[in-house]
């Protein structure tokens, strides 16, 4: 398949380990200690994992997986109020599938449904104002989640319900952008990153401008980086180069799809249905100023919010849950005190293991690392 | 539009400042959202608990009625809740009440250092128990999670020294609910840490008010106190 296979050849990437590890060996800091380059996208997580590029790499440079998973980042409270929309007899709430069984503090979207609420899995707003269009009666709410990649698509559903005069259509807007969250990272007391591998779908948004305070302001280099097995390692050399020859700069490696300025198209739809809230709570994070989105006042008739009020309480995780350490790269999935034990896939505690692209659902699925100590804590539990 | 959009995006980029008005109306909702959700976490646990905090108290003035001693421990922000337990009982604000002996195990940084840097942080509390408890006194332990290793390991220690046990737990009680080491265990069913903590303040407060009452019951009218 085109602009698959091509990025998936298994000699080309053996010949690209060998260049890394040919690049690191020129790198001094990299024989102190391991170079710790974060991957800010749970997708690039997902196909380091999927594919074993960890395994393929010397041990002088490691991944850091970082919070680019939007489900991943959902707060606890988020979710009852999710629950509590889709409680509502009126009500049909809709939500991409992965959204389904993100724990709340009581129960998920998927038992809700279990125990009656109308919930239905789309694979795009456009469906849930095609529910809204079939269900007059109704009230259709889009459970809208995601960061700037799939704001434009949000947005431009919210302008042709405007357009069509759907009335009984609304959001519950929870998008979140990730530039203010890499610059919460960056800022952070402890921080030991020496560089990133930067979000391909967000700059195919955004563009590649938004990252340059990630170079011109910290001095740590980003790479651009498509999601393919050889995106990532040609993502990781570029880096790694930056770091051998002492640049910090913004390169582009995805730019088959990321061009330098984004999308004006999404742009202007992101900012004629958006605007910034003040502060965003993010799960594991906590508060970051003007890290999420809410719908304009012009379009309010369209946010569920204002038309159905929630309860919009701030539910902090369960103590044994590790999720806010894991995203902050403090610790890895398995080192959390409940990872593969009272954590998994069927059972989730934290939602780092719940969606496809959580680093802790990536390590559990694709593992590669020696799980007979954490089977062992489970039967001492 | 694009270049505004961009702007408005990310307005901390371009040198821009939140909104003063905006920010102050969603600091205002923040405040009152959150304050209701403290009251209401309050109100619940003690319209289910009010018996369990009366329980812990009978049990608290025994051990100052057979002459023992409190001691309190905690981590992070519950250490601050075992200091403040200790010296409630160490020095009353209210006119005619009793000092009574309370040791805080955070308080003693070298002991803690030492301990935790030599044996592990898990056995923190356990070393100072060993050498200063007696039968009969009491070990009051606060975690919002109920999981702390270093206090389940201090209650077993204690409840092997014929100590007392008192637990001030969160969330589902954790381990700490499950202990057969602890005779008392008061659990905030609460997932935010914070209004787990803030109901911690009001039990203990309260735990406090009711040991005296009772001591002061138990020790009987000036007529007894001569006898």
């Amino acid at each position: 398949m085109k602009y698959v296979d091509e990025f998936r050849d298994p000699a080309k990437a053996q010949a690209l380990a060998r260049e890394i590890r040919d690049l690191l060996a020129t790198i001094p800091r990299a024989r102190e200690r391991p170079l710790q380059i974060m991957e800010v996208c749970g997708g690039h997580t997902h196909s380091i994992f999927r594919y074993g590029i960890q395994q393929l790499l010397p041990d002088s440079v490691e991944f850091v997986h970082g919070p680019g998973c939007p489900v991943c980042v959902l707060p606890m409270g988020r979710v009852d109020d999710c629950i509590a929309l889709a409680e509502r007899p009126e009500v049909i709430f809709t939500t991409f599938g992965d959204a389904m069984r993100v724990p709340g503090s009581k129960k998920s979207l998927l038992q809700a449904k279990a125990a009656g609420a109308d919930v239905r899995m789309v694979y795009s707003p456009l469906d849930a104002l095609k529910l809204a269009r079939e269900n007059p009666r109704r009230e259709v709410v889009f459970f809208g989640l995601g960061f700037e990649t799939t704001m434009p698509s949000t947005a431009m559903t919210v302008l042709q319900a405007d357009a069509d005069g759907v009335a009984n259509f609304s959001l519950f807007c929870n998008h979140i952008t990730i530039i203010p969250t890499i610059k919460a990272i960056l800022d952070s007391p402890d921080l030991q990153l020496d560089g990133f591998l930067g979000p391909g779908h967000v700059g195919m948004v955004i563009g590649t401008r938004p990252f340059d305070f990630i170079a011109g302001h910290y001095g740590k280099p980003i790479t651009i980086a498509g999601f393919e097995p050889l995106d990532v390692l040609q993502s990781m050399w570029m880096v790694l180069k930056q770091i051998a020859e002492g640049r910090a700069e913004v390169e582009n490696q995805y730019t088959r799809i990321v061009p330098e300025d984004g999308n004006a198209a999404a742009l202007d739809a992101i900012g004629e249905v958006f605007e910034l809230r003040e502060f965003f709570e993010w799960r594991g994070l906590g508060s970051i100023d003007h890290s999420g989105v809410r719908v304009r006042d012009r379009y309010a008739r369209f946010d569920a919010e204002r038309r159905f009020g929630v309860p919009n309480l701030n539910i902090a995780d369960p103590k044994s849950c590790q999720c806010g350490e894991v995203l902050k790269g403090v610790i890895k999935p398995h080192q959390c005190k409940v990872f593969g034990s009272a954590c998994t896939p069927e059972t989730p505690l934290g939602s780092l293991m719940v969606s496809s692209e959580g680093a802790c659902a990536a390590y559990h699925q694709y593992g590669r690392i020696d799980t007979s100590a954490l089977r062992k804590r489970a039967v001492a539990a | 539009m694009t270049h505004t959009a961009l702007q408005s995006l990310y307005p901390f980029l371009h040198g821009a400042r939140q909104d003063a008005g905006a920010l102050d109306r969603a600091l205002l909702d923040a405040v009152r959202l959150k304050a209701e959700d403290s009251v209401a976490t309050k109100r619940i646990f003690f319209e289910r608990n009010a018996g369990k905090v009366v329980a812990m108290a009978h049990a608290l003035a025994a051990v100052y009625q057979r002459g023992g001693r409190l001691f309190t421990m905690g981590n992070g922000g519950s250490s601050c809740d075992a200091a403040h337990i200790a010296v409630e009982f160490l020095h009353p604000i209210t006119a005619g009440r009793a000092a009574l002996a309370a040791t805080n195990l955070v308080a003693d940084t070298a002991m803690l250092t030492a301990v935790g840097n030599d044996v592990g942080i898990d056995h923190i509390f356990v070393r100072p128990l060993i050498a200063q408890a007696r039968v009969g006194d009491g070990l009051i332990g606060v975690s919002t999670s109920g999981n702390s290793a270093n206090l389940i390991a201090a209650f077993a220690t204690a409840k092997r020294l014929g100590v007392a046990t008192f637990g001030l737990a969160g969330h589902d009680g954790g381990a700490m609910v499950k202990s057969a080491d602890l005779d008392h265990c008061l659990v905030v069913e609460s997932d935010s840490v914070h209004r787990v903590q803030e109901t911690h303040v009001a039990i203990y407060h309260i735990l406090w008010d009711l040991v005296h009452t009772l001591l002061a019951d138990a020790r009987g009218g000036l007529e007894a106190q001569r006898r």
